[in-house]
């Protein structure tokens, strides 16, 4: 499959990489890892007249920090075995580590960056496909047509969003950096996800992700991330399970959990119901609770060819179930946290 | 508009002309004939076109050329030096773990990356360093039983390509 043309620029500032993408003469769009959007150009879903490379971008956005007041702080173009062998991040960020190397192949790990993980489109199996493949089918919302084939007779796009990386740091409670044309801001990664299949983030032309921001960890503190598909390696996340929490100082009991699931919506989907587990025990009927919610929560569609929707939805139970087992354990055995 | 890179293949420098929307692979196998390098799914799946672009596995098929300027890249024909296989690929042949051959030089090049990194891998991390690279003959035990025994220095004298490996020897 060969590539469509275009014309190609590595600018060395950000604010210079700002305004080519701003710019709507140019028709540009960023390559940071490049290992989705090489595809999305190979299938014609994307055809840019301009690719802005990152990567020659300040070495601050390449850089991985850590302060136990700040917390992690890592750059949008650290690739995503860097992060995972980073001593500290392996030390006090178990869940992360497990996220970043459930992602693809060692080969896609080494190429791909975190801020493009985190910016990854939503996938469709009636969008993700060749060219050829499209032809046979009238095109769905994502191509700018105006039918779903995915649920007939839907208004909107329903294109599932699989990322890995962003429930683990999610359950983390990371915030993004995004910088754009003049401006700059800070925001809970929760609200980087819009909900919408066609578009799935909220950055705008010209703005880049340029840091990843994680607190520092609690004490007692825990997770896991837990990952469905057909292969070990390669595969998205059919269903993926992040799990984390933190026990009280000299209690056995629950002082903060969240839980996100992915592959079950068109955004990483937070569980509210961990709420509830504050101040409580974790064991028998409270978790059993938790992944009944989540089961109710999660709407797994024919987005993927691989398993049933049915069967990743019932999966949702078991993988909760295991994962609060997991990050529990880590706790109680003192872990590394 | 065609740009100038200058990389260094298999030890060589090499300078080219290439188009923005070039690959990597497609450099390598038409413009520098090095054409061990296999294009295979061509979509970041299989890791038959694994070289390695500064001490780390890449996939060549989603790599663009034109970002690889001043990279260090390691193609399967730089592997054996001086006409002597390498351990790996030693190891491969008197472990029986090539059949076709169309993997083989993608989860080489995936060992080697490991092996340089982490000389002596659990198994378990042998079979996670060449989980991208998919093998339809199904020969995987033999794949990573062969990448084992190097770590475990159980293949280690270097020989000439012309030498024929035990497991062809036959009795007439």
């Amino acid at each position: 499959m060969k590539l469509p043309p275009f014309e190609y620029v590595a600018p060395n500032s950000l604010t210079k990489a700002c305004e080519l993408l701003r710019d709507k003469k140019n028709k540009a769009i960023p390559i940071a890892g490049g290992t989705v959007l090489l595809m999305a150009l190979k299938n014609r879903l994307k055809t840019p007249n301009l690719l802005v490379d990152l990567h020659n971008l300040p070495k601050s956005l390449h850089h991985i920090a850590y302060s136990p007041k700040q917390g992690l702080t890592l750059g949008g173009l650290v690739s995503l075995r860097q992060a995972a062998n980073h001593t500290v991040v392996r030390d006090k960020y178990p869940i992360f580590v497990q996220a970043l190397l459930s992602v693809g192949s060692p080969q896609l790990q080494a190429m791909g960056t975190l801020g493009g993980n985190l910016c990854q489109d939503n996938l469709c199996v009636y969008y993700n496909r060749s060219p050829m493949l499209r032809q046979a089918l009238e095109p769905c919302h994502k191509l700018g047509g105006k039918i779903c084939h995915t649920i007939s007779g839907s208004k909107t796009c329903w294109a599932t969003y699989c990322g890995d990386v962003a429930p683990a740091l999610l359950a983390l409670q990371a915030k993004v950096k995004i910088i754009g044309p003049g401006s700059e801001k800070v925001i809970p990664l929760q609200k980087f996800y819009t909900a919408d299949g066609k578009k799935p983030n909220i950055l705008k032309p010209g703005e880049i992700l340029t840091e990843i921001q994680v607190p520092p960890p609690r004490p007692r503190s825990g997770g896991a991330y837990l990952k469905l598909r057909i292969r070990k390696a390669i595969d998205y996340p059919l269903l993926g399970a992040a799990f984390w929490h933190s026990l009280r100082n000299g209690e056995a009991v629950c002082e903060e959990a969240t839980l996100v699931l992915t592959g079950v919506e068109r955004a990483p989907l937070f569980i509210q119901e961990t709420e509830t587990l504050k101040g409580r025990r974790l064991e028998g009927k409270i978790i059993e609770d938790l992944a009944e919610a989540a089961y109710r929560r999660a709407h797994p569609l024919h987005t993927v060819c691989e398993l049933t929707p049915k069967y990743r939805k019932d999966m949702v139970r078991v993988y909760v179930r295991e994962a609060v087992r997991l990050a529990l354990q880590q706790v109680l055995k003192g872990g590394t946290l | 508009m065609k740009k100038v890179v200058t990389l260094r293949v298999n030890g060589e420098q090499v300078e080219l002309e290439v188009r923005p929307n070039q690959t990597l692979l497609d450099v390598l196998r038409d413009d520098l004939e090095l054409t061990g390098t296999k294009r295979g799914c061509d979509s970041a799946v299989c890791g038959a076109c694994t070289v390695i672009m500064d001490g780390e596995p890449v996939l060549s098929c989603m790599t663009l050329a034109v970002r690889c300027h001043g990279k260090n890249i390691l193609t399967i024909e730089g592997l054996a030096e001086d006409g002597k296989l390498h351990p790996l690929q030693k190891s491969a042949i008197e472990h029986g773990a090539v059949q076709c051959g169309f993997c083989t030089p993608g989860w080489l090049l995936s060992a080697k990356a490991l092996l340089e990194n982490n000389p002596s891998p659990t198994p378990e991390e042998v079979q996670t360093s060449v989980s991208g690279n998919l093998c339809r003959c199904t020969g995987y035990q033999k794949i990573v039983d062969s990448i084992l025994a190097v770590a475990e220095g159980k293949v280690h004298k270097p020989s000439k390509p012309s030498e024929e490996p035990a497991c062809w020897k036959r009795d007439v």
